[in-house]
């Protein structure tokens, strides 16, 4: 189990309301350097954190040390937070992410491909009007929980994984045109459930 | 006058690739910005991402684990540090990672002179292409040059024309070493762009990307 007080079972998102809560927690970070927040927060993240640099390779004390470090960077920029723009978990995702790059840059950095490149219409990705960050997190989750268990996974492995669509294809053994039709599939369907929503 | 593109949109695999950072470092801030400013947002990608970390199985973290942070936040010295005002207001409005990038360049070095007119702010991106901004008084032009390697340039603030095409925010011209460029600010006021070489590395597969998605 996870140290500290986390009261949500693993493998749940947190609620709206929750989520409000903890960018509570990094006001109090950012304003008072309140430690008893701090530590709520690090109680949460520094546990996910570490599981997700496991996922991608890390081994535990590697993890163990990068998490550390990612929890120390949220109280040092914590006044660069902004509630407005995301929610801690897509804030402390980016720092997690960020900061696994710095690591493991030399280890592996494939170039962008060319060919993976599909232009749609323009126009379609572009929103007329821009949704506030906590109603484009709250619309995500409902989509992630309506979308097909096959399609979150492949979701999960292109955003949260960052794999490239062969690389996908690669681990699922399917073939790289497939998968290429069945993210876009997936991704159309998120964002269709965004604006239909919207 | 200025050239305008239209609305550009990334597939999924280089969205994927931007998404996770694992370009190199200046061309993921290049095109971020690029698609910030153009109204294209990663906010769904990302979004998705911190919802599955919500998700995540927790991994036990050492029981000291939260004692050592709280140590190593002591010896870092300095609590959260408070937001800085940058050296030029009109920056203020750029997208949030730049102008922390920029906030974070000026606290580390500032900005350098360059010439009469002009200033360079190195953003000390990590790995092997070079991200800074330029600084462009009315008028005022870099000197005619080419690159070893190749250049990516992104107005971010004002006007300015380099011997081929105009640009206004947003938009971006990208040479490769052979072709000299002039980027010179027109007169209504400062110009800044954002440039970023590669000193000869290999940017040919993502500027193939680059072409096909934002090209005319």
């Amino acid at each position: 189990m996870a140290s500290g007080n986390t009261s949500k079972p693993p493998g749940e998102m947190l609620g709206e309301a929750e989520r409000r809560r903890f960018a509570d927690l990094m006001a109090a970070v950012a304003d008072r350097q309140d430690r008893t927040a701090y530590s709520e927060l690090f109680a949460y993240y520094a546990p996910r954190v570490k599981s997700y640099l496991m996922r991608l390779g890390a081994d535990a004390a590697q993890a163990e040390e990068i998490a550390q470090d990612v929890m120390v960077t949220v109280w040092r920029k914590a006044a660069l937070f902004d509630r407005v723009q995301a929610s801690v978990s897509t804030w402390i995702f980016r720092i997690a992410r960020n900061r696994r790059i710095d690591v493991f840059r030399r280890a592996k950095r494939p170039d962008l491909d060319p060919e993976e490149t599909m232009i749609l219409p323009a126009g379609v990705e572009a929103p007329d009007a821009r949704l506030e960050a906590m109603e484009t997190e709250t619309r995500v989750r409902a989509a992630m929980r309506d979308l097909p268990e096959e399609q979150v996974n492949l979701l999960k492995l292109a955003f949260y994984e960052g794999l490239s669509h062969s690389e996908i294809a690669g681990k699922l053994d399917l073939p790289l045109g497939t998968v290429k039709s069945r993210i876009r599939l997936a991704f159309g369907k998120m964002k269709a459930k965004l604006d239909d929503d919207g | 006058m200025i050239k305008v593109s239209t609305a550009p949109v990334l597939d999924d695999a280089t969205r994927a690739a931007l998404a996770s950072g694992r370009a190199e470092p200046a061309l993921g801030l290049f095109v971020d910005i690029l698609m910030e400013m153009r109204g294209i947002t990663e906010a769904e990608g990302q979004a998705f991402a911190g919802a599955v970390l919500e998700s995540e199985t927790p991994a036990n973290m050492k029981p000291d684990a939260l004692a050592m942070a709280f140590a190593a936040i002591e010896r870092g010295g300095k609590a959260a540090p408070v937001r800085r005002a940058l050296a030029y207001p009109e920056l203020e409005t750029l997208p949030a990672a730049l102008r922390d990038a920029i906030a974070a360049a000026e606290a580390r070095r500032g900005w350098s002179y360059s010439g009469p007119g002009i200033k360079r702010l190195d953003l000390g991106v990590p790995g092997g292409a070079k991200a800074e901004i330029i600084r462009l008084e009315a008028g005022r032009a870099v000197p005619w040059h080419t690159h070893k390697g190749q250049e990516l340039t992104l107005c971010i603030h004002g006007e300015f024309s380099d011997g081929h095409a105009a640009y206004g925010p947003g938009d971006f011209s990208a040479f490769d070493g052979s072709v000299r460029h002039q980027p010179r600010a027109h007169d209504q006021g400062t110009a800044y762009a954002l440039a970023v070489t590669d000193a000869g590395l290999r940017f040919e597969g993502f500027l193939g990307a680059l072409q096909k998605l934002f090209g005319q």
